[in-house]
């Protein structure tokens, strides 16, 4: 049988592809960006000397217009605050779109959404020193958190903002409300919560109220009106930030055409003429819209008018209205009605009215117009104090991130040198207005090369990994649906795969080549493309040589309703992935297919047996419904307080816990052998990790020793897996998944652990209902029913539901870190991070894994399963099953892949497509790394060839 | 499918159908022009089933009119009232299992169980009910657990396509459940009340339409492509 590891190395061969296509794709589309947690500080005046030196040893008194004179003349000096501040109210209307703001009386019949806010314009014409309006350029994504956290921050936010500590939604970086309160002084906040689930604990008073609900137009709205006057008759805020949600779900419920929107625009106009009213003179006033929303009549294939996300024009340009009762600062063409300023020079404005340096991670310009005017020393130190900021920026991101080359960014770090030097040397006006336009111009250039490698998405890498995906799809399954089962052996027993190998090495051998001699760029990139084509290549011409095996077979072949059933079940698991409501609601969607097919399998058994194991399916499904918890997205069950996850394990699910492990190891310890006492010690090992560490009385120390033990026991248990003894692959593979299963709710732990439970027992139920399948006549024709990919379907589907039903949900939010600390802290190892990175992992995957492992029982479960028939029908029955759960997962990748890629503009993307991208990849990675394990093991044990078969 | 050599089952057949495609469309009709379409999942509702109920019994009149005109009365009549009170523990029996299998399928366990109970007597309603009515407890009973083969019985035959094109519009009508669209009938139980009811009328229209065809064909053959087509959409085997 020298076919044997043929099959094993086309597996893992099947697993490169599909996992370096999805890294190629995750290179092109993951935006991200490395997250600084470094804060811009500032030193009050009179730290200076009067030489602008801090600490300086000249003594002496001085004006504080020569001081600032010398602080701006000393180039690498620490930022010095500018002694003015004032208040501000920071009014975010969502989705006010810039042509919302606009009047224009010679409109004869208005849209429902023009000239509904003529206040801006009254304010406009009759006290032009008061007020500015512009338009408010944001970039994509334009989404509320994305925009919060780029009005808060003044960066470009991507998807991954890569920070120590991704798990909580906290913001990591330095932003205007930290500046705030950081000097003392209070913010409040009213409205949106995103904005205290961005920094919580940073408000003097907060009114945050939940805001997915995007067909209620008015709650928050009146919630926030009730106390925003209130909050403006008092003084002992700084900031006061209020949030309303009005405009933008009424665009997203109706369209910005709708009756609505003129109500909601309405109260809007006499919301601001009243705040105007109740302004003290000194206070700025700011309203902003976060973005715009899309115009009714745009050509989107759906009816997405009033939605936002994209990168449309219309998305994209928001409104800024600026006023203060005393007068702003900048005339001429800045203070010009509708020029373009960018959302980035919020915050570095917003820091400097508030008397703050900019955000550490900002790269805004300073907007002189909308703030106060002030003389022009504090001008110049604002501005220097922006340039000296964003150069710090530039140096710290350059030490921490290669994602910007490093002469680009030498080249422009020495640029604002130089402008700093000539800070120093302004004298007049004319000099100051010439040196602001150049200052504006540098940042600009600075903002749009982070931007290339922050907000713009590699098509190109996209497309081509989407490509290689669907080559491999396409010729596995015409090899794994066509290619008759009895020619298998004789495929893999050719020269097939050692040719493949060996195309591929050659082909990394080039790249590498000409990566060395510099034809090439980059290296990752040309090897994942050459290898995938070549493997397509390889793969196509075995096809075209058995064209005549899998026409035949196609030709003869007619397969039972449940058996289209599981294979249309799993297609539209993965085609309904490009929606984001059954993304949201996946783990029921799962359930109900991977119910229905049970269904369908068991109507065509049709005993009474099958309808109990069908019944036991669906109870055992039904009881992982405890574990689900929910997402944010699920208003109603996440607002219930169900979705938060629990930390300890309460008394009831401890015993809860304990007896399920102690159920299953005790009930399957018979059936194993000698090995099922591996695996009770295993499980007392684990029952004992939770009992001691438990509660407040629980010794943590030792719970971790009794945890490490357990992974030892694992791990003996698991090399004890791969001893010969002759007598098939079933009995191994048992082990080996319940050796899974422990492992599995070591870390889930106790609070979790009864779920993996039931994810076993829903396993071992379908396999015996898969056991029970008709088989018409001969065992040769029970294997192609065994083999059949339904039966794969159906375990794919349950595999991927299994990840719900272990309560997870695809979301970062939902990542648990406590499963890397059960058995001590690993970041006192050297190999610290794999080792914490492959427990989250198991933790996250364990249960695709498990079923991966298990999928060579499918085959070889059960009385008339392939254990009847010669060894090497049994391993090519393996392979095939393993080759097509692997497809069903590939396709589910394939299906997030793109749904990600059509909707790469789309409002939910970042909060719902592309962590579904993420976790998607990661079962798909865990289910090919157990269907290879599985596979091995299967034929590590199968006995060698004794006769012909 | 259905074989012409039995003129008279057909006629019924056919007639009980066309009934079917007219009383349940007007019932949908009336309580939406009254505005209580929407509250079908809640108890009070129950009088659509009572009507739905007394229709199949006025039909199953129909269907078993002629049927044993020659002398089986005294039979029937003898243990007619045990027969009833049998079919109903029976009907209960389906219905708690229809229960049990939506909660099964993705219900909500402990709430909603009034929504899920209406949803289960339809099915039951629409499914075993006219069975029983036609056949008695022990076939459908028989037919349910494949002891039995219903053969070239055609009324039976339409019956048992009835039922699962019912339970096949119920599966479908999930479908709409998870969508964010808010919109009232996306609440539990509607979608798969009307998508049962749907499914039980796109059966009986269908039936209606073969016969007509099959009637058609005689005179152009032409017509027994449509024929062979419709047969391929039948879901019993």
């Amino acid at each position: 049988m020298k076919e044997k590891w043929n099959f094993i190395l086309y597996l893992v061969w099947f697993s490169y592809l599909v996992l370096s296509a999805v890294l190629m794709f995750g290179h092109g589309f993951l935006l991200s960006r490395k997250t600084l947690s470094d804060v811009t500080e500032c030193l009050p005046l009179d730290k200076f000397g009067c030489d602008g030196r801090e600490n300086s040893t000249v003594r002496g008194s001085c004006k504080e217009e020569e001081k600032i004179q010398r602080i701006i003349s000393v180039p690498g000096g620490s930022l010095a605050c500018v002694p003015k501040q004032s208040r501000v109210v920071f009014l975010l209307v969502d989705a006010l779109r810039y042509d919302f703001t606009e009047y224009d009386p010679r409109i004869e019949k208005p849209l429902p959404y023009q000239n509904r806010l003529p206040i801006l314009h009254e304010i406009l014409e009759r006290r032009p020193e008061r007020a500015r309006l512009y338009r408010f350029m944001a970039d994509p994504p334009t989404t509320t958190l994305q925009r919060v956290k780029a009005l808060a921050t003044g960066s470009l936010p991507t998807f991954i903002d890569a920070s120590s500590n991704f798990a909580a939604m906290e913001l990591q970086e330095d932003n205007i409300i930290d500046q705030v309160t950081k000097n003392k002084g209070h913010a409040v906040l009213l409205g949106d919560d995103t904005w205290a689930r961005l920094l919580p604990k940073r408000w003097l008073r907060s009114h945050a109220m939940y805001s997915f609900h995007t067909w209620d137009l008015d709650t928050v709205d009146t919630e926030v009106d009730s106390k925003i006057f209130n909050e403006l008759r008092k003084d002992d805020w700084n900031l006061l930030v209020a949030h309303y949600l009005g405009v933008d779900h009424a665009g997203h419920r109706y369209g910005p055409n709708h009756p609505e929107m003129t109500r909601k625009l309405d109260e809007t106009n006499n919301r601001l003429r009243k705040v105007i009213d109740m302004l003290p003179p000194d206070v700025l006033l700011f309203v902003v819209g976060d973005h715009g929303m899309t115009e009714t009549d745009s050509h989107d294939w759906n009816d997405s008018d009033g939605d936002h996300g994209g990168e449309s024009k219309a998305e994209r340009t928001a409104a800024f209205f600026a006023y203060r009762g005393a007068g702003l600062a900048g005339s001429g063409a800045d203070a010009l009605t509708g020029r373009e300023v960018q959302q980035t020079d919020l915050a570095p404005t917003l820091s400097a009215a508030l008397g703050r340096p900019p955000p550490a991670p900002s790269l805004g310009n300073l907007l002189l117009p909308v703030l106060p005017k002030s003389s022009r020393s504090h001008t110049l130190l604002h501005l220097t104090n922006n340039l000296k900021q964003i150069t710090q920026y530039m140096i710290r991101y350059g030490e921490e991130s290669q994602q910007v080359s490093l002469d680009r960014l030498a080249h422009l770090i020495n640029s604002t040198r130089e402008q700093l030097d000539k800070a120093a040397s302004i004298e007049t006006d004319e000099e100051l207005d010439k040196y602001v336009a150049d200052v504006r111009i540098l940042v600009d250039n600075i903002r749009n090369v982070f931007r290339e490698v922050w907000v713009e998405f590699d098509s190109l890498s996209m497309l081509r990994a989407l490509l290689l995906l669907l080559l491999a799809i396409f010729f596995n399954w015409l090899i794994t649906e066509g290619l008759p089962m009895e020619r298998l052996p004789h495929v893999f027993a050719s020269t097939f795969v050692p040719t493949g190998l060996i195309a591929m090495a050659v082909c990394i051998g080039v790249c590498y080549t000409a990566y060395y001699f510099e034809f090439l760029e980059d290296l990752e990139h040309a090897i994942i493309l050459s290898t995938g084509l070549i493997s397509a290549g390889i793969t196509c011409v075995l096809v075209i040589m058995h064209w005549d095996g899998i026409s035949q077979r196609w030709y003869e072949g007619r397969s039972q309703t449940y058996e289209r059933f599981a294979r249309a079940a799993l297609v539209a698991s993965a085609a309904v992935l490009v929606s984001n409501s059954y993304i949201i609601e996946e783990g029921a969607g799962l359930s109900f297919l991977s119910m229905s097919v049970l269904a369908l399998m068991a109507w065509n058994i049709g005993t009474f047996r099958s309808l109990l194991l069908w019944i036991g399916c669906g109870a055992v499904l039904a009881g992982s419904r405890l574990y689900r918890g929910c997402r944010e997205e699920q208003g109603d069950c996440w607002t219930a307080g169900a979705g938060v996850p629990t930390g300890q394990a309460s008394r009831p699910a401890l015993v809860l816990a304990l007896g399920s492990v102690a159920g299953v190891v005790a009930i399957s310890r018979r059936h194993v052998g000698w090995r099922g006492y591996g695996v009770v010690v295993a499980g007392l090992f684990v029952c004992s990790h939770w009992a001691v560490g438990w509660g407040s009385l629980g010794s943590p120390g030792r719970a971790r020793l009794l945890a490490r033990s357990a992974w030892l026991v694992l791990a003996t248990m698991f090399a004890l897996v791969w001893r010969r003894e002759g007598r098939g692959a079933t009995l191994p593979l048992m082990v080996c998944c319940l050796l899974l299963y422990v492992a599995n709710t070591l870390v889930l732990g106790a609070a979790y652990a009864p779920s993996a439970a039931l994810a076993i027992v829903v396993g071992f139920l379908a396999l015996n209902l898969v056991s029970l399948l008709k088989n018409e006549g001969s065992s040769k024709f029970s294997l192609t029913t065994r083999c059949n990919s339904s039966v794969a379907c159906m375990w794919a589907l349950l595999a991927c539901y299994q990840f719900y039903g272990t309560g997870h949900h695809a979301t970062l939010g939902h990542v648990r870190w406590a499963p890397a600390f059960h058995a001590g802290d690993p970041n006192y190892l050297d190999i610290g991070p794999p080792i914490t990175a492959s427990l989250i992992s198991l933790e996250l995957f364990g249960t695709p894994f498990m079923f991966g492992a298990a999928v060579p029982l499918l085959a070889l479960w059960g009385r008339n399963g392939a254990a009847a028939v010669g060894p090497r029908t049994q391993l090519a029955a393996v392979f095939s099953l393993c080759l097509k759960f692997m497809l069903c997962f590939a396709i589910r990748v394939f299906a997030c892949a793109i749904s990600a890629t059509i909707h790469c503009r789309h409002l939910m993307i970042w909060g719902v497509f592309t962590p579904k991208l993420l976790f998607e990849s990661g079962a798909c990675a865990a289910a090919l790394l157990g269907g290879v394990l599985g596979a091995a093991l299967a034929a590590w044990h199968l006995p060698p060839q004794h006769r012909n078969s | 499918m259905f074989s012409l050599h039995n003129q008279l089952e057909l006629r019924k057949v056919t007639i009980s159908s066309l009934i079917t495609c007219i009383y349940l469309p007007s019932i949908i009709t009336v309580i939406s022009y009254k505005g209580i379409l929407y509250s079908v999942g809640n108890g009070s509702s129950c009088y659509v089933l009572a009507l739905i109920f007394f229709a199949e019994i006025l039909k199953s009149f129909y269907l078993n009119s002629s049927n044993d005109v020659h002398g089986k009365r005294n039979k029937v009549n003898k243990n007619k009232a045990g027969d009833i009170l049998r079919g109903f523990v029976f009907m209960l029996c389906v219905k708690f299992a229809f229960f049990i299998g939506i909660i099964l399928f993705g219900a909500p366990v402990l709430e909603c169980h009034e929504e899920t109970l209406m949803l289960s007597s339809l099915l039951t309603l629409l499914t075993i009910f006219p069975l029983i009515l036609h056949t008695g407890v022990e076939t459908s009973m028989q037919l349910l657990f494949g002891v039995k083969n219903y053969g070239r019985d055609t009324v039976i035959e339409m019956l048992v396509n009835n039922a699962l094109m019912t339970i096949c519009g119920a599966w479908l009508g999930a479908v709409v459940i998870p969508l964010d669209w808010n919109t009232p009938w996306q609440k539990w139980p509607i979608p798969c009340y009307l998508g049962a009811i749907g499914g039980f009328l796109l059966s009986n229209v269908l039936t209606v339409l073969k016969v007509s065809l099959m009637s058609g064909a005689t005179k152009y053959p032409i017509l027994n492509i449509l024929v062979q087509l419709l047969n391929g959409c039948q879901i019993s085997k």
